[in-house]
């Protein structure tokens, strides 16, 4: 009888075993399962019969009995223990990037969204990355806002042509007629769908000034904008361009306008042109470059705000991509109250290259408020030492001013009759530009602002999915070989030696 | 206790004594350094060749996301070690209990102070201690070149919590099959057919893929997808509770052998 069971058991395994060694079920494996199971059958009813006559006496009965019980108390306890796990949804997020926790935006995002999203995952069985992907859509339906569904690709040919599903592990969100497909999973891509989604119902439009220099957002190398317009456009705003020299007035449309560092002054007629948007209750974001004058500084200093011409020094600051120590400020001094830097803090730092400082100076009127964003380390100073910062060297020249927290960007609220106005300024463009806009928390920032001054809702202001960067680096051969000797030969053969030992004392014992 | 703390130390020396508990540690030490190293081989070569000039180099920013530690070495290697599990530990735990009852030791034990509880539960205990030796002896490769990699030390013990686990359902399944026979081959070769039914079912659903509520249980009460969060470094507690489970009903499996066996 036994002998029954071992050969069913073998043939179970060898069977089961052809699955991961092929990766298919085929005519062996289902034979060998099929022959093993009628086996493994014959031999347990054969041992009941065994029970039954050893459980002949009524002693052994009733042990056998409790027994049984007992063995349906355990397991149905085991099962209790899995559900009710299951059901209390505890789980700890070990990973460096924290990449299974949604980040307040992707919450955001979904709690925008109206009832009914469907989340469907579209895979191959033998896709390695649909676990990562599970992992993902499970975290997005613990906000109760999502069901997520699985299909097999050969399963929804239909899907395939109806959505343009190219490849496995592809995600399609969709909400009432409306529809997103992600290409490669992960937060960042999902939460940009999600917001792709919210934006078809909510269309406005930001315009930037064109015509003086000023930073391009259609520029795609490391000194252009795109990646700002990208960004953009994914919060749900058109962005278009407004050639300044050519206009008679800001479009009524705009619910922002972006100056980006002009290189050359903007003529008098532009300022008076932005000066009357605002009084009008418009938006402002001016991003301006020491050593540069936009011509903008006039205008600001009507709203507030004072720009004198010169670096803040930031010792706190080493060199930032060999630039001279200091003059790249590493900025983490947030106003914790404002709605644009309430999201950031002491770990979520911005960074900038090279800026000037931004004073809120003084309010306009009495019921305007100004408030400083962001500040340097107490130890800054200010210089004007252009040529030697730009060779890259400290700069020598000190104003003559003590060390103090200088401000790198301030903003400001004007309440105008039923209409507000809403500025801010920045003391530098380059830390929006592409080369560094995902650097730290530049993106969250510059886009904060902006929908700050579009006076879109303040629970929008907060911080985005982070930008995973997968490790990319080498372990040259002669590391690897120095491993591989150091402890994948010399622990094995220790151990070896060890198994050798203890072999010839159980001989001789 | 007293009764009990000897009695591992009994199962921890005759595990010790013999050449078997060495020379499966060896074999975990050089399966993990031959499919770590093999998977960093091909890594490096992968790396360097989308990193040559005429791919575009480092600095061009267009080696592909996938080509990272983590994708290619990390997740494959414990993947590997889970399998690997299967094939090594049966064969520590097949002795555990039906080498007692084959010498007729296991009477002698019987009339010792303790109940069948701990002695059943002090067996366990070594052979989950033998489990979290070979991932000891397991975990210095990734060890060392994942932390200075970056990887990140929570994410490495995230998936050696996993691999203990998963380590403690296969021998807790070994174990049962080592108290339900005398035969120590038995006990091996059906630890192997339950453990690899039971690590994935996956290979059952070309048969009930109409039927999901069939589907999903399959899926509920295969090891592998269990193991699939703690390889990503998130630890799930139903994954916990559900190797907690599998040892329990084990465990009470174990016991009733015990008992039946006083009955014969």
């Amino acid at each position: 009888m036994r002998e029954l069971g071992l050969v069913g058991a073998i043939a179970i395994a060898a069977g089961v075993g052809s699955y991961y060694v092929t990766g298919e079920f085929g005519r062996f494996g289902q034979v060998n399962v099929a022959l093993g199971g009628l086996a493994l059958a014959l031999y347990a009813v054969r041992a009941l019969g065994r029970m039954r006559r050893l459980g002949g006496t009524p002693v052994a009965r009733r042990m056998l009995t409790t027994r049984a019980a007992l063995l349906v108390a355990v397991v149905a306890a085991a099962v209790a223990l899995e559900r009710g796990a299951a059901r209390l949804d505890l789980r700890w997020d070990w990973t460096l990037d924290r990449r299974h926790e949604l980040s307040p935006a992707s919450r955001d995002a979904l709690a925008a969204l109206p009832d009914g999203l469907v989340a469907t995952l579209y895979y191959d069985a033998e896709d390695p990355r649909i676990r990562g992907t599970r992992l993902l859509l499970e975290s997005f339906a613990t906000s109760g806002r999502v069901q997520v569904r699985e299909r097999v690709l050969d399963d929804a040919l239909e899907d395939l042509d109806r959505f343009g599903i190219s490849s496995s592990n592809s995600v399609l969100l969709e909400v009432d007629d409306r529809w997103e497909l992600v290409g490669r999973p992960s937060e960042g891509t999902v939460w940009e769908a999600l917001e792709r989604l919210r934006a078809l119902e909510r269309r406005t439009v930001v315009y930037y000034a064109r015509g003086a220099g000023e930073g391009n957002l259609l520029r795609s190398d490391a000194l252009g904008f795109s990646g700002l317009a990208a960004a953009l456009q994914t919060e749900g705003y058109r962005v278009r361009d407004l050639v300044m020299a050519a206009t008679d007035a800001i479009p009524q449309d705009a619910a922002a306008l972006l100056a980006i560092a002009p290189e050359r002054p903007w003529r008098e007629e532009s300022v008076a042109l932005v000066d009357g948007y605002l009084a009008g209750g418009g938006g402002l974001v001016a991003l301006l470059e020491p050593g540069r004058e936009t011509g903008l500084e006039p205008l600001l200093e009507r709203w507030g705000f004072e720009t004198p011409d010169a670096v803040v020094v930031d010792p706190a600051s080493g060199p930032i991509e060999g630039g001279a120590p200091g003059v790249n400020p590493l900025a983490h001094a947030y106003d914790r109250d404002h709605p644009i830097t309430k999201p950031l803090d002491a770990n979520r730092m911005a960074f900038f290259l090279g800026a000037r400082p931004v004073r809120a100076a003084r309010k306009p009127e009495p019921e305007d408020r100004l408030s400083v964003l962001v500040h340097s380390s107490p130890r800054a100073w200010l210089s004007r030492d252009f040529e030697r910062i730009a060779r890259g060297l400290p700069p020598q020249d000190r104003d003559g001013a003590p060390d103090d927290r200088h401000p790198l960007a301030s903003a400001g609220r004007y309440p105008r009759g039923e209409r507000e106005a809403r500025v801010v300024v920045f003391g530098d463009s380059r830390f929006a530009s592409n080369g560094h806009l995902r650097a730290l928390f530049n993106l969250d920032l510059i886009l904060n602002s902006v929908n700050w001054v579009a006076q879109r809702a303040e629970g929008r202001l907060t911080r985005r999915p982070n930008i995973l960067t997968e490790i990319q680096q080498p372990l040259t051969p002669q590391e690897s070989l120095r491993m591989f000797y150091g402890v994948g030969l010399l622990i094995p053969e220790l151990l070896l030696m060890a198994a050798a030992i203890a072999w010839l004392r159980q001989r001789s014992a | 206790m007293i009764p009990l703390r000897a009695l591992i130390r009994k199962e921890l020396a005759v595990l010790f004594t013999s050449p078997v508990a060495y020379l499966t540690l060896a074999m975990v030490g050089v399966v993990t350094a031959l499919v770590f190293f093999d998977h960093l081989r091909v890594y490096n070569q992968t790396l360097f060749v989308w990193a040559s000039t005429t791919m575009g180099g480092f600095e061009t920013d267009t080696i592909p996301d996938y080509i990272n530690l983590r994708t290619l070495v990390f997740l494959p290697v414990m993947e590997q070690l889970a399998l690997m599990f299967i094939g090594l530990v049966p064969l520590v735990t097949m002795r555990v209990f039906s080498e007692e009852r084959a010498r007729g030791t296991d009477e002698l034990l019987a009339t010792t102070q303790l109940s069948p509880n701990q002695i059943v539960a002090g067996k366990f205990l070594v052979a989950y201690l033998f489990v979290a030796i070979m991932l000891a002896v397991s975990f210095v490769y990734p060890a060392t070149s994942i932390v200075t990699a970056g990887l990140g030390l929570k994410h490495l013990v995230a998936v050696y919590v996993g691999l203990f686990t998963l380590g403690i359902g296969i021998a807790s399944i070994g174990l049962v099959c080592s108290a339900w026979t005398t035969s120590q081959l038995v006990a091996a070769v059906s630890a192997y057919a339950v453990a690899f039914v039971v690590y994935d079912f996956s290979w059952a659903t070309a048969f009930v893929r109409d039927r999901e509520s069939l589907a999903s249980l399959l899926d509920a009460i295969s090891i592998h997808p269990r193991f699939g969060g703690f390889a990503e470094g998130l630890v799930i507690g139903a994954d916990v509770a559900y190797f907690a489970a599998l040892a329990l009903v084990c465990f009470g499996l174990a016991r009733v052998s015990l008992d039946l066996e006083r009955v014969r």
